[in-house]
C-alpha cells in the first residue's frame, strides 16, 4: 500500500500544471468567460486551445511517441485527466477519436490509417465522430440496418445514425454498416467504415437536448461515398474491430469525473450553506446532512475505485469487464450529486436564480447532464448483465 | 500508487483464512448457535488466535507484539467476518488499543505482552446504546477514582479479564470481579453479549487519556468492524451467486433473471466500494492522514448499509431455504444486525460526514 505518486508522475505533474497556469488564462476558467459566446464559437476556441496544448506535447498521454503521444503511464494519464478537471481546462472536441479510434487505428489500422489519422486527430486538424447508434440499434448495437454496398472502388451508404456527439462540428466519423450477408449471424457482414463528413451525401443534423443544447444530433446518409480502402479492420470484421474499440475504454480510471463531481459537491454544499431552510440554513436541514453525506461517501468511493483501477493498470492488469463497474460507479455518483443539489434546492431548481446573487445555470444543466451519463456508452441495464454475467458469472 | 495489500498482508489474509478452512469452519460455528448457554469462547479457537500473533499486531515490538498497523488487524477482522468467528477477539484487540494509546508506561508494559499472547481476554463499554460514536456517549460517570453506570450489551464481559470502559473524563481500566454482570440471550449466538453495573467499582484511569485519543479509539473500533462487515457482506454475497448459478425455477437457473442478477450486481459493486473505503480506511490511520476520521465514518456507513443489503438478500435468494434455521443465511444476517449499529450506525456516521464536510 502506498498512495504516492512517484517523482517522475509527480514531476510530469509539476510540468502540466505549470503549462496550464501560462496557457490556460484564470478567465477562461469560468462560467462567464464562455456566456454569451456561440457553441460554433465556443467549439472553435476549445479546438484551437486543444491544438495548442498537443503542440506543447501534452496530448495522447498515454499514446506511443512514434504516433506523437507522450509515451507516458495509465498513471500518467490519470495524472492528466485530474489535473484538467482541476483547471477548469476545456473538454476535448475529440473524445470519442481519443478514447476508441486512435488506440484502435494503433492496433489493427494500416500505415496508411496510422499516419493519416493519429497525428491530425491528436492536433483536433480533423474532428471525429462516433456513428454506432441508430433509431432501431440503441443498445441493441447488432440490430443495425445501415446499409454500405460494393460499387467499384467505393462504398455507397445509405442509412441513419443518431446521439453523434458532436454531429455538427464533424469531419469525418467511423460507423458501422452492413457491407454484405448476415449468413445467420447479426454480427457477420458488418463493416467498420471511415467516412468523410463534408460530402453531399451526408446531412448532420442537430438534435436538442434536455438541457436545450445541441451537443449530438442524427447523421443521415443518402448515396454517400466511401473509398473501399477506408475500411478499418478489414471487411466484414467490423463486429469484432467495435468490440476491440470498446474495449480501449476498459483502462480508464475515473479520477478526472471523481475530480470534477468532488468539485460539484462543493458547490453544492456551499449553495447549502447560502440557502435559508426553515429559519436556519439548508445545510443543516438534517435530511439534506443525510443526502450530502451519502453522495459524498460514493463520491469518495469512486475515487479509491480509481486507485484501484490504477494499480491495476499500472501493473500490466486487463480490468476486462469489471470496466462496466467504473461506469455504474461515476455515473451514479454523479447522479446522486445532482439529486442532493436538486433536494437542497427545493422549489428553487425551476429557476437559475432562486435568490439575488445566485446564478445557477450551470449546475441545473449538470444536474441534467447526469442523467444522460446513466444512458450513454451502455446503459445502466446493459452494464448491469454485464457485471452479473461476465464479472460474477451468473447465467445468461 | 499502489492500492492494494502488501504481501505480507496476504500472506496474514491466506494465513487466517486457511486456518477457518481447516478448524473452524460453519460446523463449528452451527455448534455455538446449537448450544447457547457455554462462555461462547471455543478453546482452541483462541488457543490459536493467540499463537498465531493475531492479537499482537497492533502491540509494539518493545512490549512483545509485532508492531503492525490498523490494516493488518482489519485483515483479520474480516476474514473474522466471513468466517462468522466467535469469541473476544476484538474486545482483546480494543483493550489492547486503549493501553497502548492513553496508558502509561507502567500500564502498557504490565499489560500489553499479556494481551498481545491472549493471556488476558478483554472487553470494552465505549458508548451507551444508541450513541452517537463520539466521546459524549460515554456509558459511565467517573467519581473519586470509582465508575458507576449501568453498561449494556458489552461483548464477553462474562468471560473478560479486564474492562476498558469510557467515562465523562475519559477511559479507565476496570477489573471485572468488582462489577456485577448479567448475560443477555443473544440474537447473534457467535458472540456473548453482558450487562455490567459498576457501582462506584474501583477504577485506574489511562493515565494519558484525552478527549482526542478517546475519539481516535472510537474512530479505529468503527474502522475494525467495518471490515468485518465487508467480510460478511462479500461472502454472503458469493455464496448467493453461487447458489442462484445453479438453483432452478421455470426450467432456467434463477441467477439468469434479470430481476435477481442486476442486484446482485448492484450489490456487488456496493461490496466493492465499501471493501475499498473499509482498506482504506484502515491505512488512513496507519498513515495519520488527515482525511482518517472522514475515512473512518465513510468506511462504517458504506459497510453498514452494504452488510444490510447482501445478507437480506442473501436469504431472499435463497428462497425459503434461506429462512430455516439448518441454512447458514442466517448467521451472517445475525452478525450483520449486531455490528451494523455498532459504535455508529450509518446515518450517525453519515451526520458525522457532515460535520466534517460541510460545517467544516
Amino acid at each position: 500500500m502506498d498512495l504516492r505518486f512517484s517523482k517522475e508522475d509527480e514531476d510530469f505533474r509539476s510540468e502540466f500544471r505549470s503549462w496550464l497556469d501560462t496557457n490556460l488564462p484564470q478567465d477562461m476558467r469560468t462560467l462567464e468567460w464562455w456566456r454569451g459566446k456561440s457553441d460554433d464559437e465556443q467549439f472553435q476556441i476549445r479546438r484551437e486551445w486543444e491544438a495548442k496544448k498537443a503542440e506543447a506535447g501534452f496530448a495522447g498521454i498515454q499514446w506511443p511517441t512514434e504516433y506523437g503521444g507522450r509515451g507516458g503511464t495509465p498513471t500518467m494519464k490519470a495524472i492528466y485527466d485530474e489535473e484538467m478537471a482541476k483547471a477548469n481546462a476545456p473538454r476535448t472536441v475529440n473524445p470519442l477519436g481519443l478514447a476508441f479510434l486512435g488506440p484502435t487505428v494503433m492496433a489493427i489500422g494500416t500505415d496508411e490509417q496510422k499516419r493519416d489519422i493519429i497525428k491530425p486527430l491528436l492536433h483536433t486538424e480533423v474532428i471525429w465522430c462516433q456513428g454506432f447508434s441508430e433509431p432501431g440499434a440503441g443498445s441493441d448495437l447488432a440490430a443495425l440496418q445501415m446499409k454500405a454496398e460494393p460499387q467499384g472502388d467505393h462504398y455507397v451508404l445509405n442509412g441513419q445514425k443518431i446521439w453523434t456527439t458532436n454531429a455538427m462540428h464533424g469531419d469525418k466519423i467511423f460507423t458501422m454498416a452492413r457491407t454484405g450477408p448476415s449468413e445467420g449471424s447479426r454480427h457477420a457482414g458488418i463493416s467498420m467504415l471511415l467516412v468523410d463528413m463534408h460530402q453531399p451525401g451526408v446531412e448532420a443534423r442537430p438534435l436538442k437536448q434536455i438541457t436545450g443544447e445541441s451537443e449530438f444530433g442524427e447523421v443521415f446518409f443518402t448515396d454517400a461515398l466511401c473509398p473501399t480502402t477506408e475500411v478499418l479492420g478489414g471487411e466484414g470484421n467490423g463486429w469484432m474491430t467495435a468490440m476491440l474499440l470498446l474495449s480501449f475504454e476498459r483502462g480508464s480510471s475515473a479520477i478526472g469525473q471523481y475530480t470534477e463531481f468532488r468539485h460539484q459537491w462543493a458547490e453544492v454544499a456551499d449553495l447549502a450553506r447560502t440557502l435559508d431552510r426553515d429559519g436556519k440554513k439548508a445545510a443543516q436541514d438534517p435530511v439534506l446532512r443525510q443526502r450530502l453525506a451519502d453522495a459524498l461517501i460514493d463520491l469518495e468511493c469512486l475515487k479509491y475505485h480509481s486507485w484501484h483501477v490504477l494499480t491495476q493498470t499500472s501493473q500490466g492488469k486487463d480490468l476486462g469487464f469489471e470496466a462496466s463497474m467504473t461506469k455504474i460507479m461515476w455515473s451514479e455518483a454523479f447522479r446522486k450529486v445532482s439529486d442532493a443539489y436538486e433536494a437542497v434546492l427545493g422549489t428553487g431548481f425551476q429557476v437559475p436564480d432562486p435568490q439575488p446573487g445566485l446564478s445557477l445555470g450551470e449546475l441545473t444543466t449538470m444536474a441534467l447532464w447526469s442523467r444522460s451519463c446513466t444512458i450513454w456508452g451502455g446503459s445502466q441495464q446493459v452494464q448491469r448483465s454485464i457485471v452479473a454475467e461476465r464479472v460474477l458469472g451468473l447465467p445468461r | 500508487m499502489k492500492f492494494q495489500l502488501t504481501d505480507e498482508q496476504r500472506a496474514l489474509q491466506d494465513a487466517v483464512r486457511s486456518y477457518l478452512r481447516d478448524k473452524f469452519g460453519q460446523q463449528q460455528v452451527r455448534d455455538l448457535y446449537e448450544n447457547p448457554g457455554t462462555d461462547g469462547v471455543p478453546a482452541d479457537l483462541w488457543r490459536a488466535v493467540g499463537e498465531q500473533g493475531w492479537l499482537a499486531v497492533l502491540v509494539p515490538e518493545e512490549h512483545d507484539g509485532i508492531g503492525l498497523g490498523l490494516l493488518d488487524a482489519a485483515v483479520i477482522a474480516r476474514a473474522f467476518g466471513a468466517g462468522t468467528v466467535p469469541g473476544p477477539w476484538l474486545g482483546t484487540l480494543l483493550v489492547g488499543e486503549a493501553v497502548r494509546l492513553a496508558g502509561s508506561d507502567a500500564q502498557r508494559k504490565s499489560l500489553l505482552p499479556r494481551l498481545a499472547a491472549g493471556e488476558l481476554k478483554g472487553a470494552v463499554a465505549l458508548l451507551k446504546n444508541g450513541s452517537s460514536p463520539t466521546p459524549a456517549g460515554a456509558p459511565a460517570t467517573a467519581s473519586g477514582g470509582t465508575l458507576s453506570g449501568r453498561l449494556e450489551l458489552v461483548e464477553y464481559a462474562g468471560v473478560a479479564d479486564l474492562l476498558v470502559v469510557a467515562a465523562q473524563d475519559g477511559l479507565y481500566l476496570v477489573d471485572p470481579a468488582h462489577a456485577t454482570i448479567t448475560t443477555h440471550e443473544a440474537l447473534d449466538r457467535t458472540v456473548r453479549l453482558n450487562t455490567v453495573v459498576l457501582d462506584n467499582a474501583p477504577a485506574d484511569r489511562l493515565e494519558n487519556s484525552t478527549p482526542v485519543l478517546h475519539q481516535e479509539l472510537l474512530d479505529r473500533a468503527a474502522v475494525l468492524v467495518a471490515n468485518d462487515l465487508v467480510g460478511i457482506a462479500r461472502k454472503a454475497l458469493s455464496d448467493t451467486v453461487e447458489y442462484d448459478k445453479t438453483r432452478v425455477q421455470f426450467g432456467k437457473p434463477v441467477g439468469s433473471f434479470q430481476a435477481i442478477k442486476h442486484d446482485l450486481a448492484d450489490i456487488h459493486l456496493a461490496v466493492t466500494m465499501a471493501e475499498h473505503a473499509a482498506t482504506y480506511a484502515a491505512y488512513a490511520f496507519d498513515i495519520d492522514a488527515p482525511d482518517k476520521q472522514l475515512a473512518a465514518s465513510i468506511a462504517k456507513a458504506k459497510a453498514a448499509d452494504t452488510a444490510s443489503t447482501s445478507t437480506g438478500a442473501m436469504i431472499q435468494y435463497h428462497g425459503g431455504i434461506g429462512y430455516t434455521w439448518e441454512h447458514d443465511s442466517h448467521f451472517y444476517l445475525k452478525r450483520s444486525k449486531r455490528l451494523e449499529y455498532q459504535y455508529g450506525d450509518a446515518a450517525q456516521h453519515r451526520e458525522r460526514i457532515a460535520q466534517l464536510a460541510l460545517d467544516a
